[in-house]
């Protein structure tokens, strides 16, 4: 019953915060609603039982990378957009392929959703999303993977110094 | 134990994903582009974990730790080539960066 009520406050204010954060015409309104849509998709991730990710989520996503949001935002000094949309045609096929989206994915869903889909929920196993579990699957059976992403975000970074640059080109 | 069925976290993640793809479409601002492609990601991550719950497999919510890991990536680097067409064209408007359409 618990899960019950606090699934529906999570889903109903992801789903105010995002249509918000679409909406809106000043910028920094939509990263501050962002940020809710994040803290709320952190608590559907507790109550999935993935409390390492849900703590990612907040610390990561709602802290450094609306932080780097917020930044630009406030340095480019954006003035609002006026039309807020884009104009003439181009904005009714936008509805038009997002409600598109909407119902395959809707269809995909309600026709069964794939093969996990069918069976009752899995018994648990000890420890499911704790921190301990988390790191001994990453250090063993996706270690390649993660030393990778390391690269990446290396290269990212790299590449955001050298694009930002005041003397660029 | 668990209550909620999957199918409900997947409409969520269903109707995030949409309102983001309505975001990247009709909005102008590349800034606010940009949040939408983040509450794209967010609704693939819910529905990796949705899973994971489901299958009683962690290997999802790995996935969404990459997912994070790319996200990060992607708004560095695409924050710093705004920056760039800010600097030289002062608008962060995707309908006025038309250089390449001929």
């Amino acid at each position: 019953m618990t899960e019950a009520i606090l699934f529906s406050v999570f889903s109903v204010s992801a789903v105010c915060f995002a249509v918000n954060v679409i909406f809106r015409r000043n910028a920094v309104h939509c990263a501050l609603h962002l940020v809710g849509v994040l803290l709320s998709v952190s608590g559907l991730f507790v109550l999935l039982n993935a409390q390492f990710i849900a703590a990612i989520q907040i610390l990561v996503y709602a802290g450094a990378i609306m932080v780097l949001f917020l930044f630009v935002v406030m340095l480019l000094n954006v003035k609002g957009e006026s039309p807020l949309l884009t104009p003439g045609a181009a904005k009714g096929f936008g509805f038009f392929f997002a409600v598109l989206a909407f119902v395959e994915l809707l269809w995909i869903v309600l026709s069964g959703g794939g093969e996990g889909a069918a069976h009752p929920a899995a018994a648990l196993p000890p420890g499911f999303g704790s921190p301990a579990e988390i790191g001994r699957i990453l250090y063993s059976t996706w270690l390649f993977p993660f030393e990778v992403t390391s690269i990446l975000l290396l290269i990212a970074v790299i590449g955001a110094v050298v694009l930002a640059k005041r003397k660029f080109a | 134990m668990q209550t909620i069925p999957l199918a409900a976290y997947q409409v969520l993640a269903a109707v995030l994903f949409t309102i983001g793809i309505v975001g990247v479409l009709v909005r102008r601002s590349a800034l606010v582009i940009f949040m939408s492609i983040e509450l794209m990601l967010n609704a693939v991550n819910l529905s990796f974990v949705a899973f994971s719950r489901q299958m009683g497999q962690m290997d999802g919510q790995i996935f969404v730790f990459f997912v994070m890991s790319v996200a990060a990536a992607e708004v560095a680097v695409g924050l710093a080539i705004l920056v760039a067409i800010f600097r030289s064209r002062e608008t962060a408007n995707v309908d006025d960066v038309h250089l390449l359409k001929g």
